[in-house]
Parts: C-alpha cells; sequence; structure tokens
C-alpha cells in the first residue's frame, strides 16, 4: 500500500465570481521512503496539491489518503505529526520577529513534547548549523541559512513524510548543494518519504525516483527516474521542458541513454 | 559611449555589531549589451544593482569614484534627478516579487497605475497595454490575473508579473535580479526571448543577476563574478563553463545534472577562499 494516494484530486479557488480551476483531476501515490518530483508549467498547481494535502486549498473533488486513511478536516495534530511542509518563500515562511529557538521549540509545545532544549540543539546540528544560531532572527541569517531552519523546523516532530516546495529555488549553487545533500542523507537516515516540486529537472532527476508531469491542472505523464535521463517520455510537453533544461542546452544536442 | 559606468563601487553598512562590507571596490561599464553577475549568496549582487539606482537603504551608505548613466553623474544626482530615472529610464526586477508587489492592491491597478500617471493614458489604452505586456510574458488568462490580489498568484507567476511592470514603460536600462528563479525552463525561455529582443532591437542594456550559472552561460554576452564583494572574474559568457578562477569552478561543480551521479553533491570549500 503507498503511503501518500491521490485520487482525482481537483481544486477549484472562487474570487470575484471567477473560477480558477487549479488541480484538476490528478491521481497519484507515493511509496513509504519513496522520493517523488512534481514539475510542469508555472501555474500549473504544483503548490496547489501539497497545500491540499495540507488542508490549505479548496478542494472540490478526490480524495487524500494517508497511510491508507483518508485525511480528516481539519487536519489536526496527529496529521502534522506525520507531515510537514518546506514552502517554496523562505523569506516569508519564517516568523520576523520570532527567535529560531522560537520557531523550532513551538510545534515541541503545542504537542507537549518535553525535552525540548536537546531536540532544539539536534535538530540544528542534523541541518548543519551551530546550535548558537538559536539565539539569532531570520534577518541575520542568509537565504541558505533560513532555509535550513524551515527544513529544521519541519522536522522537530520526526514526521514520516516531506512536502517540499522548490527548496532550492531561491539558493546559490552552493548553498543548494549543501540543501539537496542535507535531504537525502536525512531520508535515508529517518526513512523519510519526499513529495517535492520543482522547475529544475537536474535537481529533480538528482532528487526523486518518479516525476509527474503537469500543465495546466492536469497529469500530462509520470515518469520514472531512468526514463528521464534516457528522454524516453512520451508526449510532446515532458519532452519540451527536457529539452530547454539549461544543462541540456550546453552539451548540445540530448546524447542518448547512458 | 557606454551606458553605465561604474567605478569602484563601495557599499557599506555600519551595524550595532560592527561593519559589514558588503560592496568593496566593484567597477564595471555596460554598453547596449547583457551582462551578467554571477556569485554566492551573500556576495554583494543585489546590493551592486541596487546602488545604480540608489536604492540601499540606511545605515547602507554608497561610495564610488564615479558613476553614470547616459553621461549623467547618478552618484551626484539629486533624489528628485534620481526619481525621474527611477522606474522611467532605469528599471528592476526585484528579487522577491512578493516584497514589491502590492499585497492590498489588484495586479491591473498597479500595471496600469503608471501609465495612466505618467504617460497620461485613458483607462482603455493602459488596461490594453497592460494586457499585452501580461500576455507577452506568458501569462494565459491575463484578465483574470488583472483581476487578481499577489497572494492568488503561483510563485512564477508573481515574477512574472513584476518583469511586465518594469518593461511597461520601455525602460533604456533594466536590472533584473533573480528574474526568472521561480520559473519552469519552458516559460524561461519566453521571458529570456523578450528580453533578448529588448536588448538586440530596442539597445536596452541589461544587467541579469542570478546564482544559475548555465543560465547565464547560455544567456548572457559578459558575466562577472562576485565573490564577498569583490569580482573576482570577468568572463566571456561563452566561456564561462570553463572559468578558471577556483571559486567560479566551485560554483559550478556543486550543480547536479540530469543523468548524473546521486552520490552527495561537491560542496564549496569556503575556506579555500
Ligand atoms: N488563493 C488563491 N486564489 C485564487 N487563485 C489561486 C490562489 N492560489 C493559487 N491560485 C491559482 O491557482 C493556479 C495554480 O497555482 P499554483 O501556485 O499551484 O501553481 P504552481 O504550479 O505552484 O506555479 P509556480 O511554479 O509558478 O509556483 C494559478 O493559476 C494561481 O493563480
Ligand atoms: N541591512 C543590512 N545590514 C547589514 N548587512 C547587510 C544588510 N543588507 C545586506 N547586508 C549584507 O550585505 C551582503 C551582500 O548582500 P546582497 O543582498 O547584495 O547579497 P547577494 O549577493 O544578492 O546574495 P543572494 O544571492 O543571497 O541574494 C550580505 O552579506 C548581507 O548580509
Ligand atoms: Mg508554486
Ligand atoms: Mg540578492
Amino acid at each position: 500500500m503507498a503511503l501518500i494516494e491521490i485520487e482525482n484530486l481537483s481544486v477549484t479557488f472562487r474570487a470575484k465570481g471567477q473560477e480558477v480551476r487549479a488541480v484538476r483531476d490528478v491521481s497519484l501515490s507515493v511509496g513509504a521512503q519513496e522520493s517523488y518530483g512534481l514539475v510542469g508549467e508555472s501555474g500549473s498547481g504544483k503548490s496547489t496539491i501539497l497545500r491540499a494535502i495540507c488542508g490549505m486549498a479548496p478542494v472540490t473533488g478526490g480524495t487524500i489518503r494517508i497511510g491508507g486513511q483518508p485525511v480528516p478536516t481539519p487536519r489536526g495534530r496527529a496529521f502534522s505529526a506525520q507531515v510537514q511542509m518546506v514552502f517554496q518563500d523562505p523569506y516569508a515562511s519564517l516568523h520576523p520577529r520570532h527567535t529560531i529557538d522560537r520557531t523550532l521549540s513551538e510545534p515541541l509545545a503545542i504537542h507537549g513534547i518535553g525535552d525540548r532544549d536537546a531536540r532544539v540543539v539536534q535538530a540544528l546540528t542534523d541541518v548543519g548549523l551551530p546550535p548558537a544560531f538559536r539565539f539569532r532572527y531570520p534577518h541575520q541569517l542568509s537565504g541558505g541559512q533560513r532555509q535550513r531552519v524551515a527544513i529544521a523546523r519541519a522536522l522537530m516532530l520526526r514526521p514520516r513524510i516531506l512536502l517540499l516546495d522548490e527548496p532550492t529555488s531561491a539558493l546559490d549553487a552552493s548553498v543548494q548543494a549543501e540543501v539537496l545533500n542535507l535531504l537525502n542523507r536525512l531520508r535515508a537516515e529517518q526513512g523519510l518519504t519526499f513529495l517535492m516540486v520543482s522547475h529544475d529537472l537536474a535537481v529533480i532527476d538528482h532528487m526523486c525516483d518518479r516525476i509527474m508531469v503537469l500543465q495546466h491542472g492536469r497529469t500530462v505523464e509520470e515518469i520514472a527516474h531512468a526514463d528521464l535521463a534516457a528522454a524516453r517520455m512520451t508526449t510532446a510537453y515532458a519532452r519540451s521542458l527536457f529539452e530547454a533544461s539549461a544543462d541540456r542546452m550546453l552539451d548540445g544536442p540530448v546524447e542518448p541513454a547512458r | 559611449m557606454s551606458l553605465l559606468e561604474v567605478k569602484n563601487l563601495r557599499v557599506t553598512f555600519d551595524t550595532e555589531t560592527g561593519r559589514v562590507e558588503a560592496v568593496r571596490g566593484v567597477s564595471f561599464s555596460l554598453g547596449h549589451e547583457r551582462l551578467g553577475i554571477v556569485g554566492e549568496s551573500g556576495s554583494g549582487k543585489t546590493m551592486t544593482g541596487r546602488s545604480v539606482l540608489r536604492l540601499v537603504r540606511p545605515p547602507g551608505r554608497i561610495e564610488a569614484d564615479a558613476m553614470t548613466f547616459d553621461g549623467q553623474d547618478i552618484l551626484h544626482a539629486s533624489e528628485r534627478e534620481m526619481r525621474a530615472l527611477r522606474g522611467k529610464r532605469i528599471g528592476m526586477v526585484m528579487q522577491d516579487p512578493k516584497y514589491s508587489l502590492n499585497p492590498v492592491m489588484t495586479v491591473g491597478r498597479q500595471l496600469t497605475e503608471g501609465l495612466r500617471l505618467r504617460d497620461g493614458l485613458g483607462r482603455a489604452d493602459a488596461t490594453a497595454k497592460a494586457i499585452a505586456a501580461l500576455e507577452a510574458v506568458q501569462i494565459r488568462d491575463p484578465a483574470r490575473v488583472m483581476e487578481a490580489y499577489p497572494h492568488e498568484l503561483s510563485g512564477g507567476m508573481g515574477q512574472r508579473v513584476m518583469i511586465a511592470m518594469m518593461l511597461i514603460p520601455e525602460p533604456e536600462l533594466l536590472i533584473a535580479d533573480e528574474p526568472t528563479s521561480a520559473l519552469d525552463v519552458t516559460v524561461q525561455a519566453e521571458v529570456l526571448a523578450i528580453l533578448d529582443g529588448l536588448v538586440r532591437d530596442r539597445g536596452m542594456g541589461l544587467i541579469f543577476i542570478s546564482h544559475d550559472l548555465r543560465l547565464v552561460a547560455r544567456f548572457c554576452d559578459r558575466v562577472l563574478v562576485m565573490h564577498k564583494g569583490l569580482v573576482v572574474e570577468e568572463i566571456e559568457a561563452a566561456h564561462l563553463m570553463e572559468a578558471q578562477h577556483p571559486y567560479t569552478r566551485g560554483l559550478l561543480n556543486c550543480l547536479p545534472r540530469i543523468g548524473g551521479p546521486r552520490a552527495p553533491l561537491p560542496v564549496l570549500d569556503r575556506a579555500g577562499f
């Protein structure tokens, strides 16, 4: 049985009498300890799918199951102990007037978990930050350090599932490499399952076992990791994403499978 | 004559915990071309771009030996003279669109305001021009987006709205700070084609700040590599992938590749510089 099962999910926003059908009839399933990637056009509904899982989008159809159980509405504490999200925008996702210590210990307090000091220090160490950083505020950290704090916060409750929305698109190449290595290490150590959005196919290729390509809120194609590098996609849109990827352009014509 | 001339630019912050030298003597000149600025997070790219518009907030301080735009001294220009340049002759796409867009104003109003006040266009003409600008950056349902507030847009849509807003006044110089970092490759290619067309056909100058070295290598003419407030290498974009400076090489090696190994990615050895 898959850990995350999404069947025929639809999300429709209504604003000023207009309907925006952000997600249309999307189905996917992610096995335990698998890493699954979402790619596709800007505005195609990737962030909305992650938000729908967390109960932060107006779902108008379909079902979402975690570990075989339909997710409850509202999601509640048992859900957030299992599923955590890292948001697209590292600048907006941390409270500007809370110290890192407060940001990291708050989920523990809400869930009545003790031993907070040791857990905060451990979480900072896990993401490669010195323990002294707990006394800092977000504006005293660089973009990459802030994103690592956001990941540390998501890990405080030891969830089984991480939903990652463009975790490195705001980061430079060197910090991106550090964050991706960190995520892969934590996945192996803690047996995590990832559902991850990125517009960078090279990042997705490095991180994910299977990939879904989206356009206009719909599924275009699902691709296994081995088929991505070998250019074995079947739709024109998926192929256009692949061919426009920067590192392919520099290599000239697409090479056959390695 | 070059469009922009910057000599020995320094940006300094005096904070309670001491002096931060964000930019420590950067010089470059820009013609009607695409100049890329790359470098690690915190290396001073944004501050260099903002200095050209004199948009560094106190306690930040800008100093330079000279800074001229189209022959005009912008280092000593009055605040009023700078306001006449900003947004009109020199545009800047900010790194974080969510900060630069007004959260309580519809996209349509933000796009048309300048056209109506500055250019004296009527409502219908301004709206038509704004919709055309949104279509140009590949927004699929411009009528809906005109009515939307910034929080109703996806990450990449917010970024494209910012670009549309900056291009409407047809600036002579555009400073674009990570303008396509949230875009998928095909939409990104369309946006870059627009910028490219403006440089080629209208002779716009472009400063393209990005952490994406492959993108810069492909898109720009010339590249400045910054590190700790200094330009450590200036190189033809076409040769960026063969850059010699160990710092540039380090940055290039950190990038994952499609079909590359699954082993941990190399990271920059910061102690080495
Ligand atoms: N709160 C909202 N109200 C109205 N429409 C919304 C809202 N949030 C998102 N949308 C719309 O839903 C669609 C999908 O947005 P979503 O953020 O999921 O895209 P995305 O695939 O993550 O794009 P990007 O890669 O640009 O971040 C977009 O058309 C967006 O305008
Ligand atoms: N208000 C401030 N007070 C003190 N230091 C500051 C302030 N604003 C910026 N700095 C520092 O100036 C340096 C250069 O910042 P800048 O924003 O130009 O970096 P950048 O190269 O654009 O990085 P990124 O890729 O993360 O956007 C950084 O070390 C930053 O911490
Ligand atoms: Mg998104
Ligand atoms: Mg910057």
